[in-house]
């Protein structure tokens, strides 16, 4: 096996541990999130939970894909692990991204559930009003 | 009582337009609906001045607080479970300045309006 291809390996290994690890932070601590933005229904928690996760997955893991090509020679062990590291940090700073992102959609789906009630506007006056 | 009271003109087309889409509207609450200067709007606010409320649209809260104009049309989208948002977005700083203009050019030229749509 030559260095290209232990890097490839490498990168592959970490890069999908590192998706999955996330992925399953994302799905543990958003539940309980989503549970009370949906007042308590459960199953539609999970349901939401479950497909922001998927599109978690095919996101990261295409873009671990997409990187996957070196495009160079790889000479020596030390060139490996440069050349790993730059595609790990890669693949880091995008799943920090999706995260944050997904984040705020959380924050957003709460926002709207905690819909306001007060009117819109200041009234422009004040009147008696007789009970009939 | 209706938590909102909405005083409107039965002599303007648009307006019964608007009445009658209303009715089919699904709303927060009741929506109490009298015709302007009328009988029934005199005894409920005895201290308003009816001959304002032949200008523009009126909303009175069930605790007495009037809404005006554009401000009056924002209640009515307030009512409804499907406009509330729009409500908020409406009144929000940035909008609520053409929100004011749009609604006074439509209130103002209601009669035009309901005689060109031929209501």
């Amino acid at each position: 096996m030559n260095i290209e291809i232990a890097t490839y390996l490498i990168y592959l290994s970490i890069s999908i541990a590192l998706t999955i690890w996330v992925a399953h932070t994302l799905h543990k601590n958003g539940r309980i999130f989503l549970v009370d933005v949906f007042h308590g229904n459960e199953a539609l928690a999970d349901s939401v939970n479950h497909l922001l996760v998927v599109g978690f997955y095919l996101i990261n893991l295409g873009w671990v894909c997409l990187m996957l090509k070196l495009g160079y020679a790889v000479a020596s062990a030390q060139e490996g692990i440069e050349a790993l590291s730059v595609k790990v940090g890669t693949v880091l700073m995008v799943l920090g991204g999706m995260h944050f992102f997904n984040l705020f959609i959380f924050s957003r789906m709460r926002r709207r559930a905690t819909m306001r009630t007060a009117p819109p506007v200041y009234p422009d006056a004040f009147t008696p009003v007789q009970e009939v | 009582m209706a938590p909102l009271t909405i005083l409107y003109d039965p002599a303007c087309g648009l307006c019964r337009r608007v009445h009658g889409w209303l009715a089919d509207q699904p709303k927060f609450f009741e929506l109490n609906l009298l015709p302007i200067k009328s009988d029934a709007a005199r005894r409920r606010f005895p201290k308003l001045n009816h001959d304002l409320t032949a200008e523009d649209l009126t909303v009175i809260t069930n605790k007495g607080a009037v809404y005006f104009g554009p401000k009056a049309w924002l209640m009515v989208l307030w009512a409804l479970p499907r406009y509330r948002e729009w409500s908020y977005r409406l009144a929000s700083p940035e909008l609520l300045p053409t929100t004011k203009r749009v609604v006074s050019l439509v209130s103002q030229n209601r009669l035009q309006i309901s005689r060109a749509a031929g209501w």
